[in-house]
Formats: structure tokens, C-alpha cells, sequence
């Protein structure tokens, strides 16, 4: 274990003397660094049941040795621990293959963006705690059925990043956000449903606990009285929040990385038609209001709107610089780290599909079938590869447009592309999601459904 | 390590708002992540977590609190912190006080790695990948291998207001590969990834290129393969990874963590018969080497083997320290956690259904119409309802007895509780399997297995 008496840097300042150290021995460097601090509370039967202060920090470096890549990481800040990781991502570059045209740049300076709010400095623990409180009551008094509440509570972040190179690049970025989620459980006749809801917000007095929990109660209450589903083949009206759920499980096939490793459905197939003409997605990255907005990426690349899918067709995959360079394009500025661990690879920001015409009646209209409200599993069941899926789901059965009833846990099966290809009318109402994803509800000419 | 005095001091001071208990968790851990697409080296990466974590108990409502700044200011600061925490949540009626006398946990390691990963050069690591990789490039249909490697040194340290003092240092090393079989527009992706709670030496008991030649096969078995039918049907599951079955169907609803909120569906049925009387289950965290191996819990409590299920009746949950406070049953040294950013919880450590009297043969020669599930993949639950689903990786038509042709895109769904009743055959070929379990304290090592085993009925999710 290693020793404490180690004085431990700022990010700013172990910025500072890496840098400084890659320009003293030659060597090409990029230094990612994050830290949140983090409140997270839970209640249980009107208590809390854990509270969570966190404060985590690192430095993610990425060096160019003779045209390779090499990476390391440490939270350990300390300077004898930054030599160390100097020395790893060095060495790892020696083992990777060689790459034309690695390097890294000086980017343009990224949007203004405030993603800060008010901040969260006056906001007392008392008042936080308040909110996981209140959360959790409302929630056992919104509904006799209500046997607990299994999962919920808030959450608050205070997220700093930098990213800078020794081509010059120094950007830093500063993001807030509160948020709350909670998922009850309702019991009757010997049935157990669960539902969820969530808010996000980068200003804490826009919280309103009472107003998820009764959502969230009221979306578990929905699927009491579920009966087995039919198996066989079902026009199905597919939620915003089912389909944004499904379009974040295959996100991946917009990646610049995954089409260059032949690991998309959407490879080779750029400026083709890949869905309904009535479908428009876009990533946007500038929202102030996104879950995933961004000034800029992670190699420091400024933030800018991209449509994927116009009308239809595919217009554009995600890149970072690497990638781009290798398909003879410019980065859309999508690199993306899992925090401070892993290598730079690709992901989306905020994706849109664009609303449509349609208001909820007229989706539905004379529809006897499926509307699937969930999906669940697709960790395993989704295949990012294939487009191919066959997920746990969640929904009801529909006779002449109407709700007839819910339905007990069945399989829905398909592939993602034939799902978009197939979309016959776009909704008018777009939902926002835990994912990222905001969509529309869609109607869907035929989706396999296995139940009883 | 850190200085005893310094840990007393800790503990002691995070106790100042009145908490019953503290525990500081100090880790520091070093881990390679190395991948090769195409026989090419992609990436290469790795690093240094390094963190500590402060648990505080008040009753068995839990504060927690973590840094990286691992050093004597930082330790007090972060002490400091929790206890002021719980001024928000009650009154504070107690001052921490008084040394602390150290009791060491006697945890001799279970399994010691003759190739230490940190031993070990990267080029080392790379000809292994290379040996993987060569089990797949080319074999039938095989267009696109990738060939991930990881290893992971934690070492760490527990101590509580107790006096409990643990060190422990866990080794993991995985090899995985990635098998895509193409021919024109039909693709299909084979996966196989065993790792181990050892050094490089288990290579030399698994062969990379067999890792390899098993993505390859499952690739090419299910390239051709017509999708599977959907609707309720006997499914016979293969042994080692098909234990993800019981992992999500009854694992995580046998962890205090549910059991304790009301939030599963065993929670009262000690005692009682919940599966067939062929079923027997185990969580064991001292099989020497194996990936889910527990030597000290998270907790800093010694691994045990703790029989879940004794021929159909419950015998015990998976419990942590604040799980047996809820419920009032023993620790069984199941509290893990992913890393020092969170509070331990009950987690799995190696979960398997154990031997039967049936034989593979003889449980797919007891179907006249249903399915092979070979190979599965992941699954997931829902704790509160039971609910659980996974893929299959490689499925086939059982017909008349006989296993006929292969079957794509199948998945099973089910409750937990009604299909444990519905394990009709247990097979003698146990196996484990290896993956990475989700839940409230992280993502962790843990074993899956089973031998072959027939369910009579669960809902196949297919499209034909």
C-alpha cells in the first residue's frame, strides 16, 4: 500500500507537472482530469437509510510515442504517482501498434455554455435530505398498494473537467446537477409492479418530489390487473421513453469506431435510406438543459449539433479525432472516457428524434395490438452488433386504439433497424429520458411478441 | 500501510456526531486492460485507484463518505465530514472517545498467484492474447476476432471502532475473445471470456487458444441458425455460464439487500421448500483461485460457503453487517464492494446449483419438444417482483429427444420463484463460469454455475 505522507496535488497543479514533464522528456501528451463531488441520500420508511458524500478525483493520461497511443490513469495525485502513470502510458505506447497521423491538436475554443445554474452552495443538507424524504412519503401515500419503496432518493453533483496537451490545448469546464428517482412497488391479488420516474435538473428549487412519486406510483398502479400476453405478430405503439430506452441500447451504431471495426448495422451504408422517411436524429451536445451537454468532448473538441438521420436517411456517424482521421473526416466532437479509466473511445450526447404530427389519439387510432412501455435486459438481450433484439417488456394490450388491459412480463423481439424502418407515424410529444435519449411515441406496423 | 494510531484517530473522530459504528476501507489498486482487434494491438491502458472510504452506522442507517486524498489531513477531513453528515439527519448525543486496540482478522489467502500480474511483462500478456486470438482468426466463417485482456491487483485494508483490522490483497486475471462469423449478410457474434482469482498461471491450466477456438465455435454453430420460436416450453440449460440462471432468478433475491426492504419473494420462506427437491445451491467464497474467492469479505470478515438451498428447502440468505442487523440472521461474510467509492453490501461470491443424479443425455432425452440453451449470456432482475430475463448465446431445437437445429435470438423470461419450482432435472457435470455482477455496491467478480439442468416450462422469447 502506498505510502501517505505523499502531499497530493490539485487537478489544476497535476495538470501543471505533467505537462511539464512530457515537454522536459519529448514525449506527446494529453491530461483528462475530473473530480465530482457528489451528495447522494436514500430514504426508507420515512428515514434515511444512507447518505453519501463523495469527493473523487483523478488524471487520465494519453501519450504519443512514435505514432502509438498509451494510456494510464491515477487517483493517486501525488508526484511520485504522477511519474508513475508518465512512465505506464509511455510503456503502453511501445506495446500498441503504430497509427498514421496520431496526434493531437489545439482545438478551436468551445461554446459558452452555462451549465452551472445557480450552483448548490446555498442549499443545505437539511434541505437535500428533505427531498429524499418527501420523495419516499408521497410515494407510500399516493396509493393504498403501495407495499414499498424499494429504490429512490437524490442525488446532487458539483463536476469539474479539464482536458489539456502539450499542443497547447487547455480547456476547463464546470457542471452542476440535482436530481431525484424513485421506484415504488404496488402489490394486489398476489401481483407486484413496479414503476419508475425521475427528474433532472441543474437548479435544485426546481425539484418537485411530490409530483415523481405520484408518476412513479401511478406508472406501477397501470400494470395491476396484467394478463398474459398473446405470442404472434403485433402492430405496437412503442412509448417515447420505450423507444428513447431502445435507441440508447443501440446508440453504438452511430459510433465511428464501431462502423470502422465492422461492429455496427449502419456500416457502409452512409447516406442511404435506414429508416422511415418520418424519422429525424439528431445529437446535441448545446442543450442547457441535456443530461449529457458538454462544451466541449474529451480530447477537447468544441460541442456542435449533428443530424444523424434526415428524413430517413443516415447523414452522419460520431467521431472523435481518431477516428475521423481514419475515415478521412473531421471529429464531430463525440470523444467520450467512462471517467477517468479506459481509453478515449465514441459516445452520443443528447439524442433527439425529431416529434412528428400525430397527438396520442391519433397514434393509437383503431389499433389492436401491443403499446410497450418498456424494455428491460438489454445489457444481454440486445444485440449491438445485429440490431438484432429479444427483450423482457412491459406494456399493454390495445382493442380499437383503447388500453383493454395491462400484460404480465413478456418478450418483445425484433431489430432496430426493421423498428425504424417500420415507424408509420411519429408522435408530437416528446419525452425525456434517464438515458439521454429524448423521443416521440411511435406506431410500429408489426413487433413479435412471446407470451403465454 | 497506514499507521494504526492514525486509523484509531479516524474512526474515532468520524464517531464525534454519535454513530455506533465506523470502518475505513483504504485501497489501493493496480490494474492492465489490453486489447487486440484483429490480431493488432488496439490499446493498452491501465492504472492506479487509490481511495478510502468512511462507513458510519447509526442504528443501521449508513452515512458514507469517500476521498482520494489518503493522507493524514485528508483522513481527518474526511472524518470530519461524516460526522457533521448525520447533524442533518437527528441529533447527535454521544463524543467519540479512547484509543482503539486492534484485533488482526488471521485471514491466511486462500490462493497465492505464482505469476504475479505486476510481475508480469506487458509483452508477456500480449502473447497470450496473440495465442487467444489464434484460436479464432479464420476457423470456419470467422471474420472479426477481438481478444480483450484484464487483470486487477486490489489491495486493501478494513478497520473498524470494533478494533477489527483486515488486510487482504485479491488478484484477478481474465482473457476474453469476441468471434464474429460473417457469410454475406448474415453475421453472428461467439463470446468466451474465463477468468480466475490468480496470476498469469492460469493460463496454463486454461489454453488461450481453447478460449478462442470456444468464441469461434459458438459463432460458427449459430451463423446459419433460424430464429427461435416464442412462447412456454421445456428449456434444458447447459452447465458453467447457464448458472446465470439461478444467479438472477434466486441469487439476488437470496441477498439481505432484498431481503431486508420486503423486497423479495423468499424473504419469510426460511425453512421451507422453494424449489424441487433436486435442487441444492451454494454461494461459496473459499474455492481456492476462483474469480468470485472472498479470503476477507469487504467487511473484513473471513469467506464462507453458505448453503442457500438444501434439496428444495431455504436454508440461509446472503448476509452483510447491515443486512443481519435488519434481519437478525448471521454475516456470512458476503459483504462486498466494488471499490472504496461504495459502502459494502450482500453480494454473490460463487453461486452454483450442485450436483444431480441425471446426466446431460438423459435430461435433453426426457424432451420431445423444446430447447437447448448451451450458451447463455446475460440476464437481469428486477428484485422487487422477481422478474427476470436473459439471453441465450447458443440454442437449439430439442425434438423427440434429440437435439436438432441451431436457434438465434432467443431469450428466456420468468419469475424467480415459480421457476425454481420448475427445475425438474439436475445433471452430476458442475461448472463455473465467470462474469461481472451488477448491483448496489458496484460491479464485481462473481462465479455463476450449475450442471445441466430441465426446467419444465419458461417463456422463450423468440420471433419464428
Amino acid at each position: 500500500m502506498t505510502a501517505t505522507s505523499e502531499q497530493q496535488l490539485t487537478l489544476p497543479e497535476a495538470r501543471a507537472y505533467l505537462l511539464d514533464r512530457a515537454r522536459e522528456r519529448g514525449v506527446t501528451l494529453e491530461v483528462y482530469g475530473q473530480r465530482t463531488d457528489a451528495t447522494s441520500i436514500r430514504a426508507f420508511d420515512g428515514d434515511v437509510s444512507e447518505f453519501k458524500l463523495s469527493a473523487r478525483q483523478g488524471v487520465a493520461l494519453r501519450a504519443v510515442v512514435r505514432g502509438a497511443w498509451g494510456h494510464s490513469f491515477s487517483e493517486n495525485l501525488s508526484r511520485p504517482a504522477l511519474d508513475r502513470a508518465l512512465d505506464m502510458a509511455v510503456e503502453n505506447a511501445e506495446l500498441v501498434a503504430p497509427e498514421p497521423g496520431a496526434g493531437l491538436q489545439n482545438w478551436p475554443p468551445p461554446p459558452a455554455l452555462d451549465l452551472y445554474g445557480e450552483g448548490l452552495s446555498g442549499v443545505t443538507v437539511e434541505q437535500k435530505v428533505t427531498v429524499a424524504l418527501d420523495l419516499e412519503r408521497a410515494a407510500r401515500d399516493a396509493d393504498p398498494r403501495v407495499t414499498s419503496v424499494p429504490y429512490g432518493g437524490y442525488q446532487d453533483g458539483d463536476v469539474y473537467g479539464t482536458v489539456a496537451n502539450t499542443e497547447g490545448l487547455e480547456r476547463e469546464d464546470r457542471q452542476l446537477y440535482a436530481m431525484q428517482m424513485i421506484a415504488p412497488l404496488v402489490s394486489e391479488n398476489g401481483q407486484n409492479k413496479m414503476g419508475r420516474d425521475w427528474q433532472f435538473t441543474r437548479e435544485f428549487t426546481e425539484l418537485d418530489p411530490t409530483r415523481t412519486a405520484i408518476s412513479a406510483v401511478e406508472k406501477a398502479t397501470e400494470l395491476l390487473g396484467a394478463k398474459p400476453a398473446p405470442s404472434g405478430t403485433f402492430p405496437v405503439i412503442v412509448t417515447g421513453e420505450c423507444l428513447a430506452e431502445l435507441l440508447a441500447l443501440y446508440s453504438g451504431m452511430f459510433s465511428g469506431k464501431m462502423v470502422e471495426e465492422g461492429k455496427s448495422p449502419l456500416a457502409g451504408r452512409l447516406g442511404e435510406g435506414v429508416a422511415s422517411p418520418l424519422v429525424t436524429l439528431v445529437d446535441d451536445a448545446t442543450l442547457p438543459r441535456g443530461l449529457n451537454s458538454r462544451a466541449f468532448d474529451a480530447e477537447g473538441c468544441p460541442s456542435t449539433p449533428l443530424t444523424l438521420i434526415e428524413g430517413g436517411r443516415l447523414t452522419a456517424f460520431l467521431h472523435n479525432a481518431q477516428t475521423a482521421a481514419r475515415a478521412g473526416t473531421q471529429s464531430t466532437g463525440h470523444a467520450a472516457r467512462q471517467g477517468i479509466q479506459g481509453t478515449v473511445g465514441i459516445s452520443p450526447s443528447n439524442l433527439i428524434l425529431s416529434p412528428g404530427g400525430a397527438d396520442a389519439a391519433a397514434l393509437a387510432s383503431g389499433l389492436t395490438g401491443v403499446r410497450l412501455t418498456g424494455v428491460a435486459g438489454g445489457h444481454a438481450g440486445a444485440n449491438p452488433i445485429t440490431g438484432d433484439f429479444s427483450l423482457q417488456a412491459e406494456g399493454f394490450w390495445l382493442e380499437g386504439g383503447e388500453v383493454a388491459h395491462p400484460l404480465e412480463v413478456f418478450t418483445v423481439a425484433g431489430n432496430i433497424l426493421d423498428l425504424l424502418a417500420g415507424i408509420e407515424a411519429v408522435g408530437s410529444e416528446l419525452e425525456d429520458t434517464m438515458y439521454g435519449v429524448s423521443a416521440p411515441a411511435v406506431r410500429v406496423a408489426g413487433l413479435a411478441v412471446g407470451g403465454a | 500501510m497506514l499507521d494504526q494510531a492514525l486509523v484509531a484517530e479516524v474512526l474515532t473522530l468520524a464517531r464525534a456526531g454519535g454513530a455506533d459504528f465506523s470502518e475505513l476501507f483504504v485501497e489501493d489498486s493496480v490494474n492492465t486492460t489490453l486489447r487486440l482487434h484483429q490480431g493488432e494491438v488496439k490499446d493498452a491502458g491501465g492504472g492506479n485507484l487509490f481511495g478510502a472510504g468512511l462507513r458510519l452506522l447509526y442504528g443501521t442507517r449508513v452515512v458514507y463518505a469517500y476521498t482520494n486524498d489518503v493522507t493524514p489531513a485528508g483522513l481527518r477531513d474526511l472524518a470530519g465530514q461524516v460526522a457533521r453528515a448525520r447533524g442533518a439527519a437527528g441529533e447527535t448525543d454521544r463524543t467519540g472517545a479512547g484509543g482503539l486496540d486492534f484485533r488482526r482478522v488471521d485471514a491466511q489467502p486462500l490462493y497465492v498467484a505464482r505469476q504475479h500480474p505486476l510481475q508480469a511483462a506487458g509483452r508477456d500478456k500480449l502473447a497470450l492474447m496473440r495465442r487467444a486470438h489464434g484460436g479464432a482468426a479464420g476457423v470456419g466463417d470467422v471474420k472479426t476476432v477481438d481478444v480483450n485482456y484484464l487483470d486487477r491487483v486490489q489491495r486493501i485494508l478494513v478497520a473498524n471502532s470494533e478494533g477489527l483490522w483486515a488486510e487482504d490483497e485479491r488478484v484477478w486475471t481474465r482473457l476474453s475473445v469476441t468471434a464474429i462469423a460473417q457469410d454475406g449478410t448474415l453475421r453472428q457474434t461467439g463470446f468466451y471470456g474465463p477468468g480466475a482469482g490468480q496470476g498469469l498461471e492460469f493460463f496454463d491450466d486454461v489454453a488461450p487458444e481453447s478460449i478462442g477456438a470456444e468464441a469461434a465455435r459458438i459463432a460458427n454453430a449459430m451463423l446459419r441458425a433460424g430464429y427461435a420460436p416464442a412462447g412456454k416450453l421445456p428449456v434444458v440449460i447447459g452447465n458453467e455460464f447457464g448458472g446465470v440462471i439461478f444467479h438472477e432468478a434466486c441469487g439476488h433475491i437470496l441477498e439481505t439487500t432484498a431481503v431486508e426492504k420486503n423486497a423479495s419473494v423468499f424473504a419469510d420462506k426460511l425453512g421451507e421448500r422453494i424449489a424441487h427437491e433436486s435442487v441444492s445451491a451454494i454461494d461459496d467464497g473459499t474455492i481456492p483461485g476462483s474469480w468470485g474467492m472472498v479470503t476477507v469479505d469487504d467487511e473484513g470478515m473471513r469467506g464462507e460457503r453458505t448453503v442457500l438451498i438444501e434439496g428444495g428447502v431455504l436454508k440461509s440468505f446472503m448476509v452483510d453487517r447491515v443486512g443481519s442487523m435488519k434481519t437478525g440472521y448471521a454475516r456470512t461474510g458476503s459483504g462486498r464492494r466494488q471499490n472504496y467509492t461504495f459502502a459494502p453490501a450482500s453480494r454473490m461470491r460463487s453461486t452454483f446449483i450442485d450436483n444431480g443424479q441425471e446426466t446431460p443425455e438423459s435430461l435433453i432425452a426426457g424432451v420431445s419438444h423444446g430447447i437447448y440453451a448451451r450458451r447463455m449470456g446475460g440476464g437481469s432482475v428486477t428484485p422487487g417482483t422477481g422478474d427476470y430475463n436473459f439471453a441465450v448465446n447458443e440454442a437449439y431445437m430439442i425434438r423427440d429427444g434429440e437435439i436438432a437445429e441451431p436457434l438465434k435470438g432467443a431469450s428466456l423470461v420468468g419469475n424467480g420463484a415459480q421457476d425454481l419450482r420448475n427445475i425438474v432435472g439436475v445433471a452430476g457435470d458442475l461448472a463455473l463460469g465467470q462474469g461481472m455482477c451488477g448491483s448496489i455496491s458496484g460491479s464485481l467478480p462473481t462465479d455463476v454455475g450449475q450442471p445441466h439442468i430441465l426446467i419444465s416450462e419458461i417463456t422463450v422469447g423468440g420471433r419464428a
